[in-house]
């Protein structure tokens, strides 16, 4: 622990903190090396007093309040006196499906997926313009959003949850976002499906989910569309061939007007569609954290205590590019030795490095980042 | 002719018969102070009798009915005398002093709005709900506003049911005008919560007010719950009994919720009436209605009590350390209660 302690503190000579607005008005947090307890319920006055913070105690973890306190040193939220707070997403890998048998960087590239559906929602949707929207790089798996514009500030938490719950799909109705019609024929009544690609929300959203998932497949050859259509849930090999050798060009001109005509085939996919569009934010289990109004967060600029990486900025338009192991390292090259503790393969700085069990000298870079991942001691 | 008569400003398109019909208009109030009418004179001047009477009336039926009927408005006199019923009204709901029927004042002015408005022009919902604060865009709401006053405790108006585009909500006329009412009923409700009625109010309807007074005490009763073990029920539950007795206008979710755990650990449909009997919209027969309905005692089905997770989904759920766990709210009680 010695180890990292030594080398946050050389970065907290000099760090590149990025400062919150209301600076005087947040709660602050630390964790310090080798100890379990958060040190809650700080507040500072200037950017100078938390610069003074970080070199004289070295946190291992830094954050602040999304909210903004009258009193943000008091220590009940009676007496902080709430007045309002950020939006903030939080895109975090743990929840991801089969995520444990992913590396570090495959794992931070599905976040990403999650990270880019969230943004045409909060664009789109939402109606936020770029500007409002900050992209951070959390220092350890995941991504944070913030958005600080006037209009959410105030929001409550029950009005916050209806945010998380529209870009999560969560009680979304089918029959709210769907037309169904009964067509009457000679001896049957045929049910049809009609969808409306041009309509905003997710009526529009799950109609061109719809169109462009049908397209796809029709573009595929046989066997391969036949494979891809048993990759969703309840979908056998019967069915599924029964679904491709139905879609014709003519039935193909339908979907894309909109007019779905074989009800029950429609019920089949578009459940499993919805969860491919929705954004996967946070594990069921979890108290959904976007709908806290009083939530702590990562201060950008600061150290992650288990990663060594910085909370960095990323460019909305550059989201593609951001490699994680390479714009949120803030350590050198000197090398060091350490002891690897188990075998592993990792990019990072943009050199690839294959690690065997035992002692290696080691760029400063990846030494803090295997120590503090606890794959290595110093 | 009373002085009333002569006065009054014509705005584009509010005039003296959309004043009496949404007194609670800023105009209105404008109106009222060029009348240049003082307290005593509204109280005790026969001029204003009819108004009195008027007033008193408005809080009866929100007190009985949960909503306040409309009256013939023909000429300016049945305006102005509707104008000034407000005021009175709004003076008698105070100087009763019951949180119950601030509660269920406000909620049947606004109902009362929110029926008239079905009729008006888009432009004037606009105007009205632009005094209000609420930013409406012809039939477009920003979703800040719309989640401040939408029911989203009910499937229908959740967000994630309705077409946003650009930040705004689409909705119809009939939508933008139930949005309003909440506000007009949340704007009532708050403006009711901080003045006190002047001593000569106390004094001229010192008869209705004890009427009112003991129709509320009739209708408060407190209710206590036998058998079943209320220290066990599982805090969603919980918070949900202590708001439907203290008069906390209950989601529609939030009575679901309730209702159908309550049934399900054996409580009588009349016991569970008693909770939701101090509810500021209270309607016996409706809600017996439902209850009915939801228990099976009229239906077919008997509906179960939701899952945590929805319960969740539905921002009721406070999990204390015994939910750790817990999937569904009736395991947390048996479990207790073992
Ligand atoms: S976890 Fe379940 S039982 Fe506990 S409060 Fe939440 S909804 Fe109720």
């Amino acid at each position: 622990m010695n180890f990292l302690r030594r080398k946050f503190y050389s970065y907290y000579l000099q760090p590149r903190i990025e400062f919150p607005d209301r600076i005087e008005r947040r709660e602050y947090a630390f964790i310090l090396f080798n100890e379990d307890t958060m040190h809650r319920h700080i507040s500072f006055s200037s950017k100078e007093a938390i610069l003074t913070y970080f070199k004289a105690n070295v946190p291992a973890h830094a954050y602040y309040s999304s909210a903004y306190y009258r009193i943000p040193s008091a220590s009940t939220m009676k007496e902080k006196q709430w007045m309002g707070a950020d939006l903030i997403f939080d895109l975090d890998a743990d929840h991801l499906p089969n995520i444990e048998n992913l590396t570090y960087e495959e794992t931070l590239q599905e976040v990403k997926k999650e990270l880019l559906k969230l943004i045409s929602f909060l664009t789109e949707d939402f109606g936020f313009g770029k500007q409002d929207i900050r992209i951070y790089f959390s220092g350890g798996r995941g991504y944070h959003c913030h958005i600080s514009n006037k209009s959410v500030l105030e929001l409550g938490s029950q009005e916050r949850r209806e945010i998380v719950d529209y870009i999560t799909a969560r009680g979304l109705e089918i029959k709210e976002i769907v037309g169904e019609r009964s067509i009457y024929k000679d001896r049957y009544i045929d049910k049809r499906i009609e969808i409306y690609p041009d309509h905003g929300g997710w009526k529009g959203r799950i109609a061109r989910g719809i169109i462009n998932f049908f397209k796809q497949i029709k573009s595929m050859e046989r066997e391969d569309a036949i494979k891809e259509l048993m990759k969703i849930e309840g979908i056998g090999e019967k069915t599924a061939e029964a679904l491709y050798d139905a879609l014709t060009d003519e039935r193909m001109r339908r979907i894309e007007k909109g007019m779905i005509d074989q009800a029950s085939e429609f019920r089949r996919i578009v459940k499993p569609l919805i969860k491919r569009l929705a954004v996967s934010l946070h594990s069921e289990a979890d108290e959904p954290v976007t709908a806290d109004i009083k939530r702590l967060i990562r201060l950008p600029g600061s150290l992650h205590g288990k990663t060594g990486l910085r909370v960095t900025k990323v460019d909305i338009d550059a989201i593609e590019d951001f490699d994680p192991l390479t714009h949120a390292v803030v350590f050198g090259d000197n090398m060091i030795k350490v002891n690897v503790e188990k075998p592993i393969k990792i990019k990072m700085m943009e050199n690839v490095y294959e690690l065997k069990k035992g002692v290696a000298t080691l760029p400063e870079y990846l030494a803090v980042f295997l120590v503090a991942r606890r794959m290595a001691v110093a | 002719m009373p002085p009333i008569l002569f006065i009054f400003i014509l705005f584009n398109f509010v005039d003296l018969f959309k004043l009496a019909k949404y007194p609670f208009m800023a105009e209105a109030k404008e109106w009222v102070k060029e009348q240049k009418v003082n307290i005593e004179e509204i109280l005790f001047d026969e001029l204003y009798e009819r108004a009195r009477q008027r007033g008193i009336e408005r809080v009866k039926q929100a007190l009985e009915k949960g909503i306040i009927y409309d009256t013939p408005l023909i000429n300016d006199v049945d305006c102005a005398m509707e104008i000034f019923s407000y005021p009175i009204a709004r003076m008698l709901v105070v100087a009763v002093e019951s949180d119950y029927l601030l509660r269920r004042y406000a909620l049947a002015e606004a109902k009362r709005a929110y029926e008239n408005m079905k009729n008006e022009e888009e432009d004037f919902i606009s105007y009205l709900a632009k005094e209000l604060g609420v930013e409406v865009n012809g039939e477009k709401i920003h979703f800040a506003d719309y989640l401040k006053y939408a029911p989203t405790w009910d499937m229908k108006w959740k967000l994630v049911n309705r077409e946003l585009k650009n930040g705004y909500v689409i909705l119809s006329k009939n939508e933008v005008a139930r949005l309003i009412q909440e506000a007009i009923r949340k704007k009532i409700y708050s403006e009711l919560s901080y003045i006190f009625a002047p001593p000569e109010v106390k004094k001229v309807f010192r008869n209705e007010i004890i009427a009112i007074k003991s129709r509320i005490a009739f209708k408060d009763k407190s209710v206590k719950m036998k058998e079943v073990k209320a220290d066990y029920f599982p805090p969603c539950i919980k918070s949900l009994v202590s708001a439907a007795k203290s008069g906390i206008n209950v989601p529609h979710v939030g009575r679901f919720t309730m209702v159908t755990f309550l049934n399900a650990i054996g409580m009588s449909i009349d016991e569970i009436l008693k909770i939701f009997s101090s509810s500021p919209d209270f309607n016996e027969e409706k809600t017996r209605y439902q209850i009915e309905h939801i228990t099976g005692r009229i239906s077919s089905t008997v509906y179960a009590p939701p899952k945590c997770d929805t319960i969740r989904t539905w921002g009721l759920c406070y999990p204390d350390e015994y939910c750790r766990g817990i999937k569904h709210p009736l395991f947390y009680y048996r479990r207790r209660r073992k």
